[in-house]
């Protein structure tokens, strides 16, 4: 029988695929191997990633209001200085991300500023590959970074709910050879169907799976089936937020409200993610009110119900959020903004060396403008997300996880307290 | 000797060549029948058997029935182009369809305009013009799953699949949304039997393709374009090459990651297709070659020199080099191999393919042919080896029903909810087709679902009357036994059977009975593989 060398190597002998098990059940069996069992603590660490779809305007989510330039180039759209919330006098946030003003204040927020992709595409799609794959210009990589790190970062619980995407489709982020789940809701997790008993149902698949799978699909159903147990054990139904904790009813508060049960389920997420879309403002884009201002009350709203609702659980998360590229110093002729380079993102929780505006500001003048017209990159984003992983995940393999990157700790932006 | 599952022109050479100990051991004691060539073929030459499919590819002879798919002009294949007369989609060239699309466009951003104080629901109050571009694009997603169904040129349908992956183009950026029917419809179907050189020469110089890997903007470095008016927010002008496209076509489209070309050499191919541009891409115009934006200096590829002085014949000439090259024979043979035969190709399969290559200049009917007749292909140990894709579990579900697709996008959103959105991969690699792309834990739950919703007549877009193919029945012993015919072709585990045995006798209303064992026999094991 022909054996690739691939095959050979990869399952380690002949025997093994002649059995028919194939590289990567082997690869996914192994995982529950080298796993420990689930510790009783709880106090792992959790990454929880937002991303902003669409490129999101990092100069009207933190305003360089001590800059007379950006009211010269945005004259119908500047957030006037008597708006803004003001963190240090020359930057400050929109005003309808005024509820996280307190997480500032406590030093679980902080800013990093001018920070993007060493690729100069402006291409929504191209932009967003490369922030989720890693890989900056290398376009056929084909898994996920929150995967590689899942496939180099092996010490985790044995869980189906370790990497966790809410959507209908695993995000590229998430793929890869690890297992991760991508979930609707988890009200809605198994198998439906209207009028008839899911249980049973699931029951049903459940003993059918058991006895006549192999392989990949015997592995992975077998994790699909112990997440639906686990999660009918933590009743997800019966959820209340904490804290007085109110999230909008959008779809970014309903993913983190998920995101908050799952994490106070214990059922060892590490990793969380969620897309928030409506950020690609080319037209009528508003100020201190208007649409984009709407999109980020939101987002504000829905961020601090979640830090509310976790209350001193929010001491092992992190939340991250990024966007694939920001927009235009100036306005464009339709009162929004265009594509551009560098934006702001934003990291929340416990660890977080928070109260403070990362990374170096390149200014807005034109000299040092990228392109001769948008804001510079100045922290490459996988400084930023190395750093997290290191520092809060305690990642020891960057550039495992960034290949053809060595993220340098010199460059990090000191985004999680020492 | 060999034990593999052959059809009857198949086993005198087996018998008598003793062929070398390449396929399955002995050791497997394959089913030997007809019907299990015929179904083995139709799981892999086409989306699984509809109710009586068996039965017919058995009458005519398995071979026969494999010459006739690799033939498809000869299949009648009315009953389809009825239905698909019923999209207009189909109607439009790309002018008609890029004026829609650019019409929908402009009406959204006055819509956005207008409302100022934005509502969290933009797509509540799209205008006729959006109405109409989202009607098309669904309806084009949908035709996949309604040709697929339908035809019976299903060889064709699962070709024309593979190369809209291979040379994959994402409906999703801007102006593909409308390039992307002429591309599948003119550049790939045409050419999914034909030769390969042809297919990439057809997808290079296609809109579709130029756009989507940003060809049609890269231009030499001594380019000066005349000045737009500069003002912020303008599309920057082109400066420069743009590299995309010619990775891609080295990396994805011929010699492979492994093809033995350095990055020079990738720069190299991007100068020489310089100029291979859009005439007009916002009015769907066609490819142009631009001679001023062309690199007329000497270029070097892997080796090979093209002398100065030459203009879009060099490029043509590049990809015709491309499409001999061993590695991309190689290359493209074994994702021939692996959607034919196994994820991981066999090495005499990709022998099979690679020698027909040769052969006959690249012929994907030859090649195909090849690997069919070969002996890796019927080898008991790549039977019912690979797991079905979305698309595949979809469509294979609907045929084994003989359920009817209608034409909303709705059995289109049932894939994409499977997690294979239908000509919307963003990266240029295309969906795959190996297994661990598809089978994760929350996947197969929704493949579950799907299944019972599809038995029970509520999957959206499908009507489905099981009284035809399933007489409800108290016995329901043979309930079982007729659901593992019509579903399995026979194919049902003990374990299946004693678990939907088990589960029937619970339910006292035997319509009730008939949609739990279809539900369970289609959502189970043994029909996520092929």
């Amino acid at each position: 029988m022909p054996i690739s060398r691939r095959v050979f190597v990869k399952s380690g002998g002949i025997a093994l695929v002649s059995l028919g098990l194939d590289p990567l059940f082997l690869a996914r069996a192994a995982w529950r191997l080298d796993r420990p069992a689930r510790p009783t603590s709880g106090d792992s660490p959790i990454l929880v990633c937002l991303f902003q779809r669409g490129a999101v305007d990092g100069l009207s989510l933190v305003v360089p209001h001590g800059d007379s330039r950006y009211y010269a180039e945005r004259p119908r759209i500047a957030v006037p200085g008597s708006d803004v919330v003001d963190l240090d006098g020359y930057f400050g946030l929109h005003p309808r991300l005024a509820p996280l003003k307190p997480l500032w204040d406590n030093k679980s927020l902080a800013v990093v500023h001018a920070v993007g992709s060493p690729d100069p595409t402006r291409s929504h799609f191209d932009a967003q590959d490369y922030m989720e794959t890693g890989t900056p210009g290398r376009k056929a990589t084909s898994d996920g970074w929150l995967n590689r790190y899942c496939q180099h970062a092996r010490e985790h619980v044995d869980t189906p709910f370790r990497a966790v995407a809410f959507g209908p489709q695993l995000p590229r982020i998430l793929a890869g050879s690890a297992p991760s789940l991508a979930l609707e809701s988890l009200q809605a997790f198994g198998v439906r169907a209207e009028g008839a008993a899911p249980d049973r149902l699931t029951q049903a698949f459940a003993q059918l799976y058991a006895g006549t799978a192999t392989g990949l699909l015997a592995s992975s159903s077998d994790q699909a089936f112990a997440a639906v147990q686990e999660l009918r054990a933590a009743d997800p139904t019966q959820y209340a937020p904490e804290h007085g904790a109110d999230y909008p009813r959008s779809p970014l508060g309903r993913a983190l409200l998920q995101i908050a049960q799952l994490i106070k389920a214990g059922v060892g997420l590490e990793l969380a993610f969620a897309d928030v879309t409506g950020w690609d403002t080319h037209v009528n884009q508003g100020a201190s009110d208007g649409q984009l201002a709407t999109r980020i009350g939101d987002f504000a709203q829905a961020l601090a119900a979640f830090a509310q609702d976790l209350g001193e659980k929010l001491r092992d998360v992190v939340v991250l959020t990024m966007s694939e590229f920001g927009r235009t110093i100036r306005e464009n002729g339709t009162g929004g903004t265009d594509h551009g380079h560098a934006t702001a993102m934003f990291a929340l929780g416990g660890s977080v060396n928070g109260g403070r505006v990362l990374g170096r500001w390149p200014g807005l003048d034109p000299a040092y403008r990228f392109e001769g017209r948008d804001l510079a990159v100045t922290t490459d984003f996988r400084d930023l997300f190395g750093e997290i992983l290191a520092r809060h995940l305690g990642a020891s393999n960057l550039s495992a996880v960034f290949p053809s990157f060595t993220p340098d700790p010199s460059r990090f932006p000191g985004v999680i307290a020492g | 000797m060999q034990t593999r599952l052959v059809p009857g022109c198949l086993v005198a050479i087996v018998t008598f060549a003793g062929a070398p100990s390449r396929g399955a051991s002995r050791h497997d004691i394959p089913p030997f029948t007809p019907r299990d060539s015929a179904l083995h073929a139709l799981d892999r030459l086409a989306y699984g058997p509809r109710p009586g499919d068996l039965d017919r590819v058995v009458r005519l002879g398995v071979m026969r029935w494999i010459d006739q798919q690799l033939d498809p002009g000869t299949i009648d294949d009315r009953a389809l182009r009825e239905r698909v007369g019923q999209l207009d989609v189909l109607r439009y060239d790309r002018g008609d369809l890029a004026g829609i699309f650019v019409a929908a466009q402009e009406e959204r951003r006055s819509r956005k305009q207008d409302t100022a104080a934005a509502t969290m629901d933009p797509a509540g109050r799209a205008g006729p013009d959006e109405r109409a571009a989202r009607r098309l694009a669904g309806q084009f997603q949908d035709l996949v799953v309604v040709r697929a169904v339908l035809s019976e040129r299903q060889l064709a349908e699962v070709m024309a699949d593979f190369w809209a992956n291979h040379f994959n183009v994402f409906l999703g950026k801007a102006a593909d949304r409308f390039l992307l029917p002429d591309y599948i419809e003119h550049v790939i179907r045409p050419h999914a039997l034909g030769h390969f050189s042809d297919l990439l020469l057809a997808t290079a110089q296609s809109p579709a393709m130029l756009f989507y890997l940003d060809n049609w903007e890269s231009v030499a470095a001594s380019f000066a374009p005349r000045q737009g008016n500069g003002r912020a927010g303008q599309r920057p002008r082109p400066r420069g090459i743009n590299e995309n496209y010619a990775r891609e076509l080295l990396e994805l489209h011929t010699l492979g990651v492994d093809g033995g070309y350095t990055q020079q050499d990738v720069i190299n191919v991007a100068r020489i297709l310089t100029g291979w541009s859009i005439d007009r891409p916002r009015q769907g115009g066609d490819f142009v070659f631009r001679a001023r934006a062309h690199d007329w200096d000497e270029k070097v590829v892997m080796g090979v020199t093209y002398p100065a002085g030459h203009g879009q014949d060099e490029g043509i000439r590049l990809l015709r080099w491309l499409a001999v090259q061993p590695a991309t024979i190689h290359h493209v043979g074994s994702e021939l191999c692996q959607l034919f035969v196994n994820d991981e190709p066999p090495d005499g399969c990709v022998d099979d393919a690679t020698a027909a290559w040769r052969r006959t200049d690249g012929d994907i009917r030859e090649v195909v042919r090849a690997i069919v007749h070969g002996l890796d292909f019927w080898a008991a140990a790549n039977v019912r080896a690979k797991v079905k894709t979305p698309l595949q579990f979809v469509v294979s579900a609907l045929r084994a029903l003989g359920a009817d697709p209608d034409t909303t996008p709705r059995l289109a959103r049932v894939v994409a909810r499977l997690g294979e959105p239908l000509y919307l991969h963003v990266a240029p690699d295309g969906y795959r087709e190996t297994q661990e792309d598809w089978v994760n834990g929350g996947a197969l739950l929704a493949r579950m679902t799907v299944a019972v919703a599809l038995s029970r007549g509520d999957l959206p877009g499908a009507s489905v009357n099981l009284d035809a193919l399933l007489p409800a029945t108290p016995d329901y012993a043979q309930l079982v036994a007729a659901v593992d015919t019509a579903m399995l072709a026979g194919t049902m585990s003990e374990n299946t059977r004693r678990v939907i045995d088990e589960q029937v006798r619970d339910v006292t209303d035997p319509v009730m009975a008939r949609e739990l064992a279809v539900g369970l026999a289609l959502g189970g094991p043994e029909f996520q593989r092929r």
